[in-house]
């Protein structure tokens, strides 16, 4: 009894590291951040059942569908619908996956929905393999039924309609791979369909657009950097921000406001998530 | 429903956390994985926060996702050897004691399931009922695992079937 005393004792008085509490923080923020993602995930995807089902309406009866025509949302020369989804688990993986499609009389709609449709393949089939081989390693390692027990991997596709009108669109899909680390993965649309391309920067911002959005990048870098100088941007010289480009990925607010949209790791650590910077009006 | 835990969280992570990085080096023995531990467990349970149904029984739904945590580190680093419970040697009396080592290095030897439990048992003073809840295995098997593990260690307590 004495020996498991002295062991408790030892036990208790192991140094807890000053920055421990930072640490508890952080984790609540990153886990508020992927929860955000789950929750969206959801809403979105009850809208989207909704929009499924009112598409059948619409197929099957003449009347309802020339009512829907004067409806603004459904007008327009496209619809966006959610073209598969499913809320699943298989072999250890929870697939929540709502992947959108446009559905237009247009190459570019097409040429858009085979390339998410590809992009939700490669997500699959990516974190099917990750996933076997994590298994095999954990049961190589010795580790044992019991203990794999709960253990689920995430893979998550959504999508955000950010703006449209008549004849543009603008939306974001989500890729997620979830396990004993997280990944998040947002691309970009944004088309003209009466023109039949992608809107760029430019369009937006016109011929000094590299400029404004450069500008508005590093205003929003400087502003959210502490008073102490500590930030989650890297530095320039290490890796940190330089300049947009044409393959700088952006969406349309409602307003028109263009978003740029920075991969994880790509301009800030990991902490900081995907890092979203409007370029307003100056 | 979404944030109702989220105030049960926030003082649970606030009040205990000092106990979750013990925890966590003692498994780990390394103050920069235990740390990393701690922020993972507590990404992952605020994340899946709707899991847990019952708000008393947060320590050991939480203490089983941090020991998920550190147990797949240790396997990252790929130290650990299994040996399966009937493979166990528990030792005679005629067998001499490894003397020049500690408990507590003679508990971390222990395989990985016995030493959970002889760890949240005493060091962390959880019933055998919790430990059970944590760890996924029925009570008798928990219940062998101390028995196991003591045996293993030499050490005979009064009191240890208190539930």
């Amino acid at each position: 009894m004495k020996e498991f005393e002295k062991l408790k004792r030892e036990y208790q008085e192991t140094p807890i590291p000053p920055e421990l509490n930072d640490r508890v923080q952080a984790g609540i923020r990153q886990g508020k951040r992927r929860r955000g993602v789950r929750l969206l995930r959801r809403t979105a995807g009850a809208a989207a059942a909704c929009l499924v089902m009112t598409v059948c309406v619409l197929n099957l009866s003449a009347p309802v569908a020339a009512a829907a025509a004067d409806l603004p949302v459904l007008g327009g020369l496209f619809q966006v619908l959610t073209v598969r989804e499913y809320d699943t688990t298989q072999d250890g993986i929870q697939y929540d996956v709502s992947a959108p499609g446009i559905a237009a009389d247009s190459d570019l709609a097409q040429q858009v929905n085979q390339e998410i449709q590809e992009r939700v393949d490669a997500l699959t089939a990516r974190a099917q393999q990750d996933w076997e081989d994590y298994k095999e390693a954990f049961f190589a390692t010795g580790g044992t039924q019991e203990q794999w027990g709960e253990r689920q991997m995430d893979v998550i596709v959504d999508y955000e309609i950010k703006s449209q009108t008549d004849t543009t669109l603008s939306f974001t899909v989500d890729f997620g791979e979830g396990w004993v680390s997280a990944s998040l993965e947002r691309y970009c649309y944004n088309l003209d369909l009466a023109e039949g391309r992608d809107i760029t920067l430019q369009d937006v911002l016109g011929e000094n657009w590299v400029e404004r959005c450069n500008t508005a990048v590093q205003d929003y870098i400087s502003h959210s950097t502490g008073e102490d100088g500590s930030t989650y941007f890297f530095p320039q010289e290490s890796g940190g921000f330089t300049t947009v480009d044409e393959d700088t990925a952006f969406y349309l607010r409602s307003d028109g406001v263009p978003v740029l949209v920075f991969p994880e790791y790509s301009i800030a650590a990991g902490a900081a998530g995907i890092v979203e910077i409007p370029v307003e009006e100056a | 429903m979404t944030k109702k835990h989220e105030a049960l969280l926030t003082g649970y992570f606030g009040a205990e956390q000092e106990s979750f990085y013990r925890l966590a080096y003692s498994y780990l023995k390394n103050r920069e994985e235990a740390l990393d531990a701690v922020q993972t467990a507590v990404c992952r349970a605020w994340e899946r926060q709707d899991h847990l149904r019952e708000p008393e029984a947060v320590r050991s739904w939480f203490y089983r996702i941090l020991i998920n945590v550190c147990t797949d580190l240790l396997r990252q680093r790929k130290r650990v050897t299994y040996v399966p419970l009937e493979d166990l040697d528990t030792g005679g009396y005629e067998d001499p004691p490894p003397a020049d080592e500690s408990l507590a290095a003679r508990v971390d030897a222990l395989p990985m399931e016995i030493s959970t439990v002889i760890r949240l048992r005493f060091y962390e003073e959880l019933s055998l009922k919790e430990i059970s809840a944590v760890t996924g295995a029925p009570l008798s098997t928990v219940k062998t695992r101390l028995y196991t593990g003591l045996k293993k260690l030499r050490v005979s307590l009064e009191g240890v079937y208190d539930t």
